[in-house]
């Protein structure tokens, strides 16, 4: 059959549903028929999945002629989906094609929601089209004979590619491939991605750099325009916005306004306590949207989860307060209109966001922005530009993920077992792998089956054991259980299974809140007011409290958000524009606030960097603003304040936010002095961290997630008790057995380097300080604290009150005790 | 390296490795040693380091020199968990220190007490000696001075500039001490220091009285 031939199949198929193939399907039809692989750049609710599913099938017809009438059973294609909840919705389109052309094809799930009697069905007679998620596709390389079961495999899809890409999740799609390329010859790997910076690399990293996929590619791009409208919540009178960061919740009655105005509403939030809040304080203050009203975010049980997605669907519902839970993910069709509250951080996220109303094509999608405190609204005004000339980021991949290889290589060993000759040439031949020598490869063999370099007497360390014939294999059938149970590079916080005493899950909450409460004690999560009854085990039983107990919110430690490289740019230009007249109206907005910051300070140009100093009760304040995002004024104010504590002995305390960083000490600092200093230099940066900043407590935070992929840890899965007697011991004491008596152990520098690279962005850092070094320094010496020193000065004392961290250093220094003599 | 203390008119060495010596008793007193826990977790499949295995043999040894005790008492959690290999280097450690030794049994001596006996080493629940418990679990009774383990204590020091270290120590209150936890790969457990406790902290250096 040729090309036309199945065209036409596929168009007359379309037509029936009343639609056009959109050029980029077509071509993305031609690319796969061709035999070639690649990326197909599309927003969700595009057709995309259209574009891929109906080549899979269209070559199949190809193949087989007779196809109405002879069905060629085994495994087709594999569909990896990030999101679980997605996988229905895929297969539904899958079967739509399938059954509608009368190929008899079948299509199958495998996630961790799918029933064990399915897995067995599926273990003798595969589906031919296949939806899974990186996981289940690890698994199912953990499982006895699986080179048969993809062996005439043809096609490989990854939908949103771009959520994988900069996880480990997505060097388990790497690692799978390079086996499923030996294994499945015939196989086309396509991506599917939203629009992000670095496009062509993250083609590069799902074919592998030179292999023979990448030299075959092609990037088939939607050019999709899609209509964004952003409008800024602006109060009529400026004098009533908050200076400092807040909830937002002075613009209650604007967003109620726009819930009543509009079939359903998104509004997210950067974090679950915020989305917590922002649900109570509606219902409190418009008591009639109970029952319209719903909330959404990841701690929460996903059969609830579930009736909010389902209900968001079924037009019941007229709002939904959500977090990044609802950033991926199936289509609403009725959402009508988003609300961003507080900044995004990311225009990428934004446009994610914006993008989850109006999907009916031609539709534009509308969002509006809160800004939670007055400088944010600068970034409503950058976001709008970025909307406009469609800035994104790049999604970083990872290098040398040694945990996600030692896992790997475990399970091989634990399916039908390996060679390492061949599967050093495979995992070489991925993107994260590229740069690995052999001595490190070697490395992770006596890793995995001595459990250290040197044969030791005595010992007894049982993992992967080399065969005869030189094959390397898992035949404990312990460690293979346990590895199993184990596998993925999802890391959780420890958490707790909240329910009622009656019986019925809520859902999960960190144990570092919990072990803040006492039996009695009231709390809001799930929009209840919960009354802890007791807690055993790793479960939290409660009852309803009384609806006018005093009751504080659910907090999450979980990471705060950091502006990115492109957002902090954006600012810092939409910042230097509020100098000149065009101004937008955001800025407008902002006038009373500039001038006061005129009046005190003053509003830096491009060519300028402000810093301020100004004294109050607290003592010495220092401001700095590079306005380069938490993560890198983390580590830019140790940077500041360990090189000038090597000028004068000094005592500081440090702050920070996305705009800037604050040193606060009790000492007068001469400022004109340290500038002759060489302050800023990019020079000996490394070293100077590393002394400087507690790099030790961060890489000790990233070790844990490493030593549980690589299954150091054995941390079982929540709720799932497994008998580990003798076996519990805290990543920490790991950490500190490593760092003292294996300083070299591969996973503990990946710890180390995940630290600076990813946590610290030293890259980012650099760069940073080079772009310092070329502006004035503008030193003003004010009276009092300026407007853009609120948000940082107070930021910290808020974070000091509401993050577990922070409550637990003070509890700690009520209760510490000073060196006597 | 060492504070001398006095309990009861006993007097008694605190040495910084976490081991105590009664000087009366010429006794050499060590709690939590976890023998066998890095080699248990290794045949489970966790590739721990295995030089600290070596490590609790020589710092026993060290202290055998230094103090040329008459008699050693472990208070408990002397072997992690089931029987492993380590148990050979115990033996061969047993071998070579040729003095009465006393297991306290703790939580984790699960290890039949007959492979103590077969090292000439008996097993008792306590041992009341001279006015003083001996005993793996902290507990206060009436007449006695309690000398315990099991809960690896350790105190946070706040220093200037948001700094924090956290100690393994001995932790004493009127009418006991409780020893840290002697082996490597142990962690400690916090403790809050109350009017008329002293904690005894353990440094790379000496060890640090610190009280309320």
């Amino acid at each position: 059959m040729n090309r036309e031939v199945l065209f036409d199949i596929a168009k007359t198929w379309f037509s029936g549903k009343g639609w056009t193939p959109h050029t980029f399907q077509l071509k993305t039809w031609t690319a796969f028929l061709q035999g070639k692989h690649g990326l197909l750049n599309a927003p969700t609710g595009s057709g995309k999945t259209y574009a891929l599913w109906m080549p899979v099938v269209l070559d199949y017809i190809k193949k087989n002629p007779e196809y109405k009438t002879r069905h060629v059973p085994g495994l087709k294609a594999i569909w990896v989906t990030p999101l679980r909840a997605l996988s229905v919705e895929i297969k539904q389109a899958a079967e739509r094609v399938a059954d509608d052309l009368q190929t008899g094809l079948t299509v199958g799930i495998r996630t961790g929601d799918t029933s064990a009697t399915e897995k067995n069905r599926q273990k003798t007679k595969m589906p031919d089209l296949l939806v899974t998620t990186p996981e289940s596709l690890h698994l199912m390389l953990a499982t006895k004979g699986y080179e048969a079961v993809f062996k005439d495999c043809t096609a490989f899809i990854v939908d949103e590619w771009h959520e994988l890409l900069g996880s480990k999740r997505g060097v388990q799609i790497e690692l799978a491939l390079s086996r499923l390329k030996t294994v499945a010859p015939k196989l086309r790997i396509w991506g599917i991605s939203a629009t992000i910076g670095n496009l062509e690399q993250a083609m590069e990293v799902l074919l592998g750099p030179e292999s023979e996929a990448f030299q075959n590619k092609e990037l088939v791009k939607a050019h999709i325009e899609k209509k964004i409208k952003v409008i800024s919540i602006i109060p009529d009178k400026m004098d009533s916005y908050p200076w400092r960061g807040h909830m937002g919740l002075h613009l209650i009655d604007e967003v109620a306004k726009i819930i009543k105005n509009s079939r359903t509403t998104l509004i997210f939030t950067n974090v679950r306590s915020q989305c917590e809040i922002w649900f109570q304080a509606l219902l409190e203050k418009y008591p009639e949207f109970a029952g319209e009203m719903a909330m959404h975010h990841g701690s929460i049980s996903r059969e609830t989860r579930q009736w909010v997605e389902q209900a968001i669907r079924d037009e019941q519902l007229k709002a939904v307060i959500c977090t990044s839970s609802l950033d991926l993910g199936v289509d609403f069709a009725p959402v009508e209109t988003v609300i961003q509250i507080g900044g995004p951080k990311s225009v990428a996220r934004f446009l994610q966001r914006a993008g989850r109303s109006g999907h009916r094509p031609g539709q534009e999608s509308v969002i509006y922005f809160l800004a939670t405190h007055a400088i944010e609204l600068v970034e409503a005004s950058a976001l709008k530009r970025a909307v406009k000339e469609t800035v994104v980021e790049d999604r970083i991949p990872y290098l040398n993920s040694w945990d996600v290889l030692v896992q790997y290589l475990v399970t091989l060993a634990v399916s039908d077992g390996f060679y390492p000759s061949a599967i050093y040439k495979e995992v070489k031949s991925t993107f994260c792998y590229q740069a690995m020598t052999e001595s490190q490869w070697v490395w992770i063999l006596n890793f995995i089956t001595k459990g250290s370099q040197s044969l030791e007497a005595y010992d007894e360390y049982k993992k992967v054991e080399i065969e005869e014939d030189g094959r390397f294999k898992v035949n404990s059938r312990s460690v293979a259980l346990r590895h199993r149970m184990q596998m993925g590079t999802i890391v959780g916080d420890a958490v707790m299974s909240v329910k009622f005493m009656s019986g019925g899950y809520i859902g999960s909450i960190e144990e570092s809140f919990v072990s803040k409460l006492y039996p009695g004690d009231v709390f809001v999560f799930a929009g209840r007011k919960l009354e802890l009854y007791r807690t055993k085990n790793m479960e939290v039983l409660v009852r309803k409290a009384n609806p006018s107990a005093k009751a504080q919110h659910a907090s999450w430690m979980g990471s705060r958000m950091t502006l990115s490289a492109q957002m902090g740019e954006l600012i810092r230009t939409e910042l230097y524009a509020a100098n000149n007249e065009k101004a937008s109206p955001e800025l407008r907005a902002l006038k009373p606030v500039f001038k006061q910051q005129q009046k005190e300070s003053v509003v830096p140009a491009a060519d300028e960097f402000l810093i301020e100093t100004f004294k109050t009760r607290e003592g010495h304040h220092i401001l700095f603003y590079p306005f380069e995002g938490r993560f890198v004024h983390e580590a830019l104010a140790s940077l500041i304040a360990y090189r000038i504590s090597l000028l004068t002995p000094i005592t500081f305390s440090l702050a920070y936010n996305d705009y800037g960083f604050e040193l606060l000490s009790d000492k007068q600092i001469a400022i004109a002095e340290l500038l002759d200093n060489n302050l800023f230099t990019p020079e000996y940066l490394h070293e100077d961290l590393q002394k400087s900043l507690n790099a030790t407590e961060i890489a000790r935070r990233k070790f844990r997630d490493i030593a549980v992929i690589a299954g150091l840890v054995f941390a079982g899965y929540p709720g799932r008790i497994i008998k580990t007697k003798h076996l519990q011991s805290g990543s920490q004491l790991i950490f500190e057995v490593f760092r003292d008596y294996e300083p070299d152990n591969l996973l503990l520098q990946q710890a180390y380097r995940e630290t600076f690279e990813h946590q610290l962005e030293e890259g980012r850092l650099i760069m940073a300080l080079e772009r310092i070094q070329n502006q004035q320094v503008v030193w003003k010496q004010c009276e009092k604290p300026t407007p853009f020193s609120f948000p940082i000065i107070t930021d910290r004392l808020r974070e000091r009150l509401s993050t577990e961290t922070l409550t637990e250093r003070i509890k700690k220094m009520t209760a510490s005790y000073m060196k006597s003599n | 390296m060492i504070l001398e203390i006095e309990i009861n008119n006993h007097e008694f060495v605190l040495h910084n490795s976490g081991a105590l010596y009664w000087k009366g008793q010429e006794m050499l007193l060590v709690s939590d040693v976890h023998l066998g826990k890095i080699s248990h977790f290794r045949k489970h499949g966790s590739a721990l380091p295995t030089q600290p295995i070596f490590k609790n043999f020589s710092k026993l040894d060290k202290l055998v020199d230094h103090f040329a005790p008459q008699k050693i008492c472990f208070l408990g959690d002397l072997f992690h968990s089931s029987m492993n290999r380590e148990w050979l280097l115990f033996e061969q450690w047993r071998n070579r220190t040729a003095l009465p030794i006393v297991l306290v049994a703790g939580n984790h001596d699960i290890v039949d007490r007959k492979k103590y006996e077969e090292l000439h080493i008996p097993v008792v629940n306590e041992w009341l000696l001279d006015g003083f418990l001996l005993t793996h679990f902290p507990e206060e009774r009436e007449g006695l001075y309690t000398i315990s383990g099991h809960i690896h204590p350790s105190i946070v020091l706040a220093g200037e500039g948001r700094q924090f270290l956290k100690l393994p120590c001995f932790f004493q209150s009127p009418f006991q001490i409780i020893l840290p936890a002697f082996g490597e790969f142990t962690g400690t457990f916090a403790m809050e220091l109350r009017q008329g406790d002293t904690a005894y902290v353990l440094t790379k250096e000496e060890v640090i009285a610190i009280s309320k």
